[in-house]
């Protein structure tokens, strides 16, 4: 934790005698740039976390077993001006490696998937695609004009 | 006046042509059959073959025929050349490299190091060691002491056992030592007496073994060794979208080493690589991770090129104190013991060997004809573990490997605990069968 006085609520509602307190650090798991091993999984931490804290984080609060931590500041970029001509900084940030232990491994899950099924029939969304799909047929040029521009014929 | 000059100068040259086509009669082939024209040649033995020079591409254009016809010059040139100067133009170039560390920082390393270095690994020893052979090892034990049978062989095998009691108890008993520096238990303890084990052991087998009189035994040598194996596209900078072959290096400082004048026999024959399995890792070597460094490539066997004692027979080992086995027990990570062994055994067996073959005229374009085996101790004091190593390609680049069905290969055993513990001067629970694998080891001649 970095060294600032923590102050914690000494009265919460109800007085609840067991007290939870957890770091107020967030932890993002991203999905990495470059291919990666299959037992190493990516993480932004904040700039005040080490290694020892992301391991200790992981393996207390989650029970994940880790093997090493890597980190590493990513320099964010300065190289942008804005309208008045001034340089705008891109936040740094740091970024973890996490090598898991026990032989597990971690694949980013696929958040967005493709949909695949097809409209119910007679919805409205069924509807839109049909009319959607009609408007683009009715955007496109006749063939048989052979790419000829509609303005030029008689 | 001008059109009608043209006009006629048309038609002149139409009554000409109209006057050579009806010279030639209408049915006459237009390409004549080869035969015809041969026979009116009667003086075929006067026709030489016209000798021009080879076709090639550019040596000075900028193409890609023109680097690859310097890419062949130079290997050409190099193939020419004297040994020393091979190891010159192999290892002139400086460009970024991969540094492997024998002893390895990251987890799992062995299977990363097998694919750097297209070893197969086989746990267990080669069959030369396995302990069902006793009878010809004790033959080959007996030459020197003629018709000798169990009773003396039993009683050299008492002088080393005592040897290596003793050698226990100097460090770990007789010796009042003052306590040691933050992390360099290893080295000021085991050390010493992985020295003085070496050095006694290689003086009572010298009696045996008629390879060792001749060896040379060196204490803290370097070996070294650079090869290129896999390639990328560069991905920034002017030299963009270009493929470069991955370099490697290892700079290896084992504890001590025995050198020899003969090469050591192969274990298996090169054919029985070719079915072996190594792993395949497509990867970038820096997501294992290692890192790129630029400095003067070297190869280095340990002793410089006249030496006669050029080929390897037994390297030793001493495990740092950052990865000794207790301290891997405390930061939980017991599982990378075994890992890390096998990775240092093989990084720095392949660098020495593949270093000998080097002094012997071999590179990435002339393959090895004939195998060369190195062995090596690795040792944390208590725990033993020995490896044997058949090298039998340097041929590692993309364009050498393409087809080339040879595998280096790679025997090992698991760590095997030596002693328990020293108690009042004596040594406690001394294992005979680790001892017998180092004599074994130290036995080995061609």
């Amino acid at each position: 934790m970095p060294v600032t006085r923590l102050l914690y609520p000494l009265y919460q509602l109800g007085n609840p005698q067991l007290r939870i307190f957890r770091p107020n650090w967030f932890l993002t798991l991203v999905r990495p740039g470059k291919e990666m091993p299959p037992d190493t999984a990516q993480f932004r931490i904040p700039m005040v976390m080490t290694k020892y804290d992301v391991k200790n984080y992981l393996e207390k609060i989650y029970n994940v077993p880790v093997g090493t931590v890597r980190t590493r500041i990513q320099f964010g970029s300065n190289k942008k001006r804005n309208h008045l001509n001034q340089k705008v900084k891109q936040p740094d940030y740091k970024v973890a490696y996490v090598q898991l232990a026990q032989g597990q491994t971690f694949t980013f899950p696929n958040i967005f998937p493709e949909k695949d099924s097809e409209p119910t029939e007679g919805s409205m969304e069924e509807v839109q695609e049909k009319f959607m799909e009609d408007e683009k047929q009715k955007q496109k040029l006749d063939p048989r004009r052979g790419g000829v521009t509609e303005w030029f014929g008689l | 006046m001008n059109r009608n000059k043209k006009q006629m100068s048309n038609c002149c040259t139409k009554a000409l042509n109209m006057a050579a086509r009806t010279r030639l009669p209408l049915l006459f082939p237009k390409n004549l059959p080869p035969l015809r024209n041969q026979q009116l040649a009667h003086t075929q033995a006067a026709v030489k073959e016209p000798s021009y020079p080879p076709v090639v591409a550019s040596l000075t254009a900028k193409s890609k025929s023109a680097r690859l016809r310097q890419v062949e010059e130079q290997i050409q040139k190099i193939r020419a050349s004297t040994v020393q100067e091979k190891i010159d133009y192999i290892t002139r170039i400086q460009r970024e490299k991969f540094v492997i560390y024998p002893q390895s920082f990251s987890r799992n390393p062995d299977k990363w190091y097998q694919h750097f270095t297209k070893t197969a690994y086989i746990p267990g020893l080669p069959e030369k060691f396995s302990p069902g052979e006793e009878q010809p090892e004790a033959a080959e034990n007996s030459p020197p002491a003629v018709d000798h049978h169990q009773g003396s062989e039993d009683e050299a095998f008492r002088d080393i056992r005592s040897l290596v009691t003793r050698v226990i108890l100097q460090e770990h008993w007789h010796l009042n030592k003052r306590k040691v520096f933050l992390f360099r238990k290893q080295e000021q303890t085991v050390g010493p007496l992985l020295r003085n084990l070496v050095a006694g052991l290689t003086y009572s087998l010298a009696k045996y073994n008629p390879l060792i009189p001749l060896s040379s035994l060196d204490f803290n040598p370097q070996v070294n060794f650079y090869w290129r194996r896999g390639q990328r596209f560069i991905p920034k900078g002017h030299r963009k979208g270009r493929l470069e072959p991955t370099r490697f290096q290892i700079d290896d400082h084992p504890h001590s080493q025995i050198r020899i004048t003969q090469q050591l026999p192969q274990f298996t024959p090169m054919e029985a690589s070719y079915s072996a399995e190594v792993p395949e890792i497509t990867l970038a070597p820096n997501v294992m991770p290692l890192f790129r460094r630029q400095y003067d490539n070297h190869i280095y066997t340990g002793s410089k090129l006249p030496d006669p004692a050029c080929y390897g027979h037994t390297q030793f080992h001493l495990v740092p104190d950052r990865y000794h086995r207790d301290r891997m027990a405390r930061q939980q990570q017991s599982d990378q013991v075994e890992p890390f062994l096998r990775a240092n055994g093989l990084a720095s067996l392949f660098a020495w060997t593949g270093a000998q073959a080097m002094y012997q005229g071999f590179w990435n374009h002339e393959d090895v004809t004939r195998p060369f085996v190195s062995q090596a101790v690795i040792t944390d004091g208590q725990f033993f573990s020995f490896f044997c190593y058949q090298l039998n390609t340097v041929a590692l680049s993309v364009e050498a490997d393409s087809d080339n069905p040879r595998k280096n290969l790679l025997w090992g055993t698991e760590s095997m605990r030596l002693y328990e513990s020293v108690q009042d001067g004596e040594v406690v629970g001394l294992d005979d069968g680790v001892i017998k694998l180092l004599v074994k080891f130290l036995m080995n001649q061609p």
